[in-house]
């Protein structure tokens, strides 16, 4: 067959393929999951993927923007299903979710650092997955002999001693907001972000009564509606630093968003640096490298930027 | 132009008028002609002999230039294309300048083809010599040109034809520059599993030309780089090229493959057809001349695990630019290759549509052990083996609707796929072969067909009509024409293989630009002569070699590649080039270019031979030009003289064919190549016709200004002709036909409403081959001629005189 190239966009999801004769690249952007933040054009190596913002219809909550790819420009790369917080993008190569990237190490992945130590659990407690702002938890009570216990008030006392908890996350789908750490009554979650950063809302500078911000925001706290003054705040404890918030904001300083750091496993990666730099800035570019004792990088990042790192 | 400029000094003529046995004499009469070329003004001396270019016959001449202090010279004799070239050596021997001859052909024009009618062919007689005698006067000597020759090459392309010309040309010890556009030498050919009929692997025999190249101390390989132009002429072209960053420094490359082993980026390799993938840094294929590694910037992610892999070599280098760089060669051998059509426009075949239907260069990348699929053929749909292929012949090609003409090779390598599939998979599959014809001419292809069938494959004669997919086999059902049964069948396959039609070379368009050449009806190269130069392109020094010119096999393309280096050595082994005297030359002080912006000569000029830079006039670049003489046709200002063939020698043999009565003779302009050879072949061929007819020879139609038919008119001439090569593509000069066309048919609804009969004037199309054709032309428009009647014409004539006079006076001609 000769090569193919295809594109499908349904209200479910955004499919692109190359067909070879015995091989198939897909990428499969889940609509379900995508929330129209920045991430993913921003990590694109070669600035396939654009944001297309939604119009504001008068007296309707705000709608996320939507993300496009260009066929013609993608190459597969998987660098956008690494860095997509959501886990809404997924590249395979014939059916199988290896990434090249990955294997040759020219890419990092994400630290999805989150732990959960369920001996501490009390067998009755569903905080964290009635937390979750995703339904990303799932909690089940295990008798010995590992099997799953449905309904937990028909149990006795002694029964329930006996039951092992069981939280299962789905991890590559989490940003790491840390609600059900902040909700668990035992401290039993910890969760550690991979994006750190600062998010600030001026207020003064809000147009009267927009929530344009809070309407997209997909996690739940992380941005709220003051009773006093009826604006959006911020809550930086929960706040993910995706930046949908961001992409919504009709005024230009309204929202300030920084991310400075990025916690990833170990590269080298020139791809990764430059992914960082649009991701955080230059300045937190030049510091991993400074770190990391990229000499030779350092140098030709300086001669580009024409500055000097300190 | 006024006619009288040009003579400086007092013409001394001598005539020489030819027996050819009785060839001439048998017809003419011999003794009348010599009487009356006696009574013709500056006419010194004037002899018959039996045979003039015997050596007695010449040996006359050379004496009597010297006795008679002789500074012109006529022979009437055969047709100048026989033997002027002959007859100007004997002028030269004798010390006069060779362009100081002329000749009368009053045998092919005359005593041949009036055979019954010898008075009036004796009248014609008179007249050829008449109008020789005239022109005569107003011949100027004439020096002929010597170029230096640069004596290194170019190369265009890469593949095996261009390989060939350019090893053999680097053997007779000239530098070559083999310029090649992809990242590596080798061509379509690389790219094949086997080559018929004798099923040896083709990159195992064309690797080591590919070495040869490579290390060929005399070659120079300058590859992933675009020719950008040419300027220039035979023995001294000047060619600009750009070398594309391939982001790796060619000289720190070892081509050790480590970069390519690190990068995590794949994308289709066009290598493949798109069946396999590639490395964002990598060769196309492992054989690759000049192992260089080349980033693809269009899918490379920038990691720079490259950069560390290669090390200390640092031959990686992500800042790398395009680089221009300026050659100098003496000739040019294109050999450009050509394309494989993709039949995604033709729904019969559902290529593109249906999963299993590919063509027959995917199939080649299938079969090649070094393919995507390890020599494995596969379906896409599934990734298995199928047990019956279907080979569909001329797909696009002997099509009218598509390409009229035949691809050559197809039924050869489909062949050659039908019976590797045989041989590989036996029994265990079934093939079908749908053809029109199978043309397997040529040494040991019949024998090679034979093999075929003896395997038992299934060969159907006739059209395919339509395929169809079976949806949930993905298996397809072939409807098609069996001619030996005489009705529809149907055959399902499990894969179907297009034998799809050689098609020109993506680019040969801008190349034909850059070069200055033609291309032919079906997209490919022209060369100058079908049968006696047929790897020669019309611009001088440059040659064509392999399927740039048309589809071909390897053998072929190997001995053109072979036959282009030898015509290329017959330049470069010479220091200097003779160049033809008979060229344009302007007037500086009559060009408009000077004052207006004009520029119309370097327009037409189909050899792009004319600059015209504003403000200046326009200059000849005298080794371009062909000496066509369509810029001195279309010059508005008559600024421009083609030397040989001026406007008042032309306009002097006018004037001297129509001297007596004008109103009972055809006045011809033939152009040199097809039309005055058309003529001397209804001569050779005896083909009788009235002689009526008093024709001009110019070198192209192109030539012919309408101020030539303007002249005759006004001076009474009862019809006016001018025969030309065949539109479109005959044409010696490239286009000088159209030309001419364009500007008679802007001549001709003018005449006419001025009264004249259409009749009377015609332009007619009429090769070397075509006596017939001529004859016919001559006897029809004689009889056009005698039906106006003689008043009618003179009538048509009165009327016209006043406003030719007119129009020829304010042009100064008359």
């Amino acid at each position: 067959m000769p090569l193919q190239m295809l594109k499908r966009d349904t209200a479910e999801a955004l499919t692109l393929e190359w067909f070879l004769h015995v091989r198939n690249y897909r990428l499969i952007l889940d609509k379900n999951l995508c929330v129209g933040c920045q991430i993913c054009t921003l990590a694109c190596p070669k600035e396939a993927i654009k944001l297309e913002k939604q119009p504001k219809i008068q007296g309707e909550k705000a709608k996320h923007a939507k993300i496009n790819i260009d066929l013609e420009i993608c190459n597969f790369c998987g660098i956008c299903d690494i860095l997509c917080p959501y886990g809404a993008i997924n590249v395979t190569v014939n059916g199988e979710h290896v990434l090249s990237v990955v294997e040759k190490e020219s890419f990092p992945q994400l630290i999805r650092n989150i732990q959960a130590d369920t001996s501490k659990c009390p067998v009755d407690c569903v905080e964290c997955e009635e937390a979750c702002p995703l339904d990303l938890i799932k909690v089940t009570r295990l008798t010995a002999d590992g099997k799953v216990v449905e309904d937990i008030d028909s149990l006795t006392e002694k029964e329930k001693a006996e039951l092992q908890v069981k939280i299962d996350i789905e991890k590559e789908r989490c940003p790491c907001c840390r609600i059900c750490e902040f909700k668990c009554p035992e401290a039993v979650m910890r969760v550690r972000k991979f994006f750190h950063g600062k998010m600030l809302i001026h207020p003064e500078k809000c147009p009267e009564s927009c929530t344009d911000c809070l309407d997209v925001c997909p996690i739940t706290g992380a941005l709220f509606l003051s009773d006093k003054d009826k604006k959006v705040y911020v809550n930086e404890m929960f706040c993910v630093y995706c930046g949908a918030c961001k992409v919504v904001c009709p005024v230009d300083e309204a929202l300030e968003l920084k991310r400075t750091k990025i916690s990833h496993t170990p590269v080298r990666s020139g791809a990764w640096n430059k992914a960082l730099e649009r991701l955080a800035s230059p300045i937190e570019m030049t510091k991993e490298l400074k770190a990391k004792g990229s000499q030779k990088a350092m140098e030709s990042v300086e001669k580009r930027l024409g500055w000097k790192a300190t | 132009m006024a006619q009288k400029e040009d003579e400086t000094e007092e013409s001394r003529i001598g005539v020489f008028i030819c027996h050819c046995g009785l060839n001439i004499a048998g017809v003419l009469d011999i003794k009348e002609l010599v009487e009356f070329a006696k009574t013709l003004p500056d006419v010194i001396y004037v002899k018959d002999n039996r045979y003039t270019c015997a050596d007695p016959g010449q040996d006359e001449i050379r004496k009597a230039i010297k006795e008679y202090k002789l500074n012109r010279v006529i022979v009437a004799a055969c047709s100048p294309r026989l033997h002027e070239p002959t007859f100007r050596r004997t002028v030269s021997e004798a010390g006069l300048n060779p362009f100081l001859f002329e000749m009368a052909n009053i045998r092919e024009f005359s005593s041949w083809c009036h055979p019954n009618t010898p008075k009036e062919a004796t009248e014609k007689a008179k007249d050829l010599i008449l109008m020789a005698i005239a022109k005569a006067r107003l011949l100027r000597p004439l020096e002929t040109m010597e170029v230096p020759v640069t004596n290194k090459a170019l190369v265009i392309g890469g593949g095996i034809a261009g390989m060939n010309a350019a090893l053999d040309l680097a053997e007779m010890e000239f530098k070559v520059y083999l310029l090649e556009k992809n990242e590596s030498i080798g061509g379509h050919m690389a790219q094949l599993d086997k080559t018929f009929p004798t099923l040896d692997c083709s990159l195992c025999i064309e690797g080591p030309k590919m070495v040869d190249v490579g290390r060929h101390p005399n070659i120079e390989i300058i590859a992933y780089a675009d020719l950008l132009s040419v300027s220039g002429y035979i023995g001294n072209f000047k060619v600009k090229i750009r070398k594309n960053p391939r982001y790796v420094i060619a000289e720190n490359c070892t081509g050790c493959s480590e970069c390519k082993d690190v990068c995590p980026i794949e994308y289709p390799n066009e290598w493949d057809i798109g069946l396999g993938v590639r490395k964002s840094i990598s060769v196309p294929f492992d054989q690759a001349v000049p192992l260089v590694y080349t980033i693809n910037k269009d899918y490379c992610i920038e990691c720079y695990k490259c950069v560390d892999a290669c090390g200390a070599r640092q031959a990686i280098n992500f800042d790398q630019q395009p680089e221009e760089i300026e050659l100098e060669v003496g000739t040019i051998i294109v050999a450009i290759g050509y394309d494989i059509y993709l039949p995604y426009d033709n729904p019969l075949y559902g290529y593109g549509k249906y999963t299993n239907v590919i063509t027959s260069l995917e199939f080649e990348r299938l079969i090649l052990a070094a393919g995507p699929t390890g020599g494995k053929v596969v379906r896409a749909s599934d990734g298995q083996k199928p047990h019956s292929i279907a080979f569909i012949q001329c797909v696009g090609s002997r099509d009218i609707n598509k390409y009229p003409y035949c691809s050559n090779f197809c039924c050869m390598y489909t062949l050659k796929h039908v019976i590797q599939l045989k041989e590989k998979y036996k029994e265990d599959i079934e093939v079908y072969v749908f053809y029109m014809d199978m043309r397997s001419n040529f040494k040991g292809y019949e024998e090679f067909y034979q093999r075929a069938r003896e395997l038992g494959v299934n060969f159907v004669q006739g059209r395919v009509s339509r395929v169809f997919e079976v949806p949930e086999t993905k298996n397809l059902i072939i409807h098609a024409e069996d001619m030996a049964l005489g009705q529809p069948i149907e055959v399902e396959a499990e894969m179907v293989v297009l034998a799809t039609a050689a098609i020109p070379k993506k680019g040969t368009g801008e190349m034909a630009r850059i070069l200055n050449l033609t291309c032919g009806a079906d997209g490919f190269f022209m060369e100058s002569h079908p049968k006696l130069k047929p790897i020669d392109a019309p611009t001088d020094g440059i040659f064509l070699a392999g399927a740039c010119q048309g589809p071909k096999d390897i053998p072929y393309s190997v001995s053109q590649g072979s036959g282009t280096a030898s015509r290329a050595a017959t330049v470069l082994s010479k220091p200097t080039w003779k160049i033809e005297p008979i060229i344009a030359v302007v007037d500086p002080d009559k060009c408009r270019n000077v004052t207006t912006k004009c520029g119309i000569c370097a327009q037409k000029c189909p050899y792009g031979a004319i600059k015209a830079e504003e403000g200046k006039p326009a200059q000849v670049i005298t080794a371009m030009c062909h000496g066509c003489g369509t810029c001195v046709a279309e010059c508005p200002a008559d600024a421009i003289t083609q030397m040989h063939f001026t406007d008042a020698q032309i306009f002097t043999q006018i004037r001297a064919a129509l001297k007596t009565n004008p109103e009972d003779k055809i006045l011809a302009f033939l152009c040199n190549w097809c039309s005055y050879a058309g003529a001397d072949l209804a001569g050779t061929s005896r083909f009788e016709y009235p002689p009526t007819i008093r024709p001009i020879r110019v070198m192209c139609s192109g030539r012919v200004d309408r101020d030539f038919v303007l002249e005759a008119f006004r001076l009474g001439a009862g019809m006016v002709m001018i025969g030309a090569c065949h539109l479109p593509y005959d044409c010696h000069y490239i286009n000088g036909n159209w030309k001419m066309k364009a500007r008679m048919d802007a001549l001709t609804p003018m005449l006419h409403k001025l009264g004249l009969s259409p009749e009377r004037f015609r332009v007619e199309y009429i090769s070397a081959a075509e006596g017939v054709k001529f004859a016919e032309v001559v006897r029809e428009m004689t009889e056009q001629m005698l039906a106006l009647g003689r008043d009618k014409i003179k009538a048509e004539n009165e009327k016209l005189r006043p406003i030719l006079e007119k129009m020829l006076k304010r042009k100064k001609i008359i």
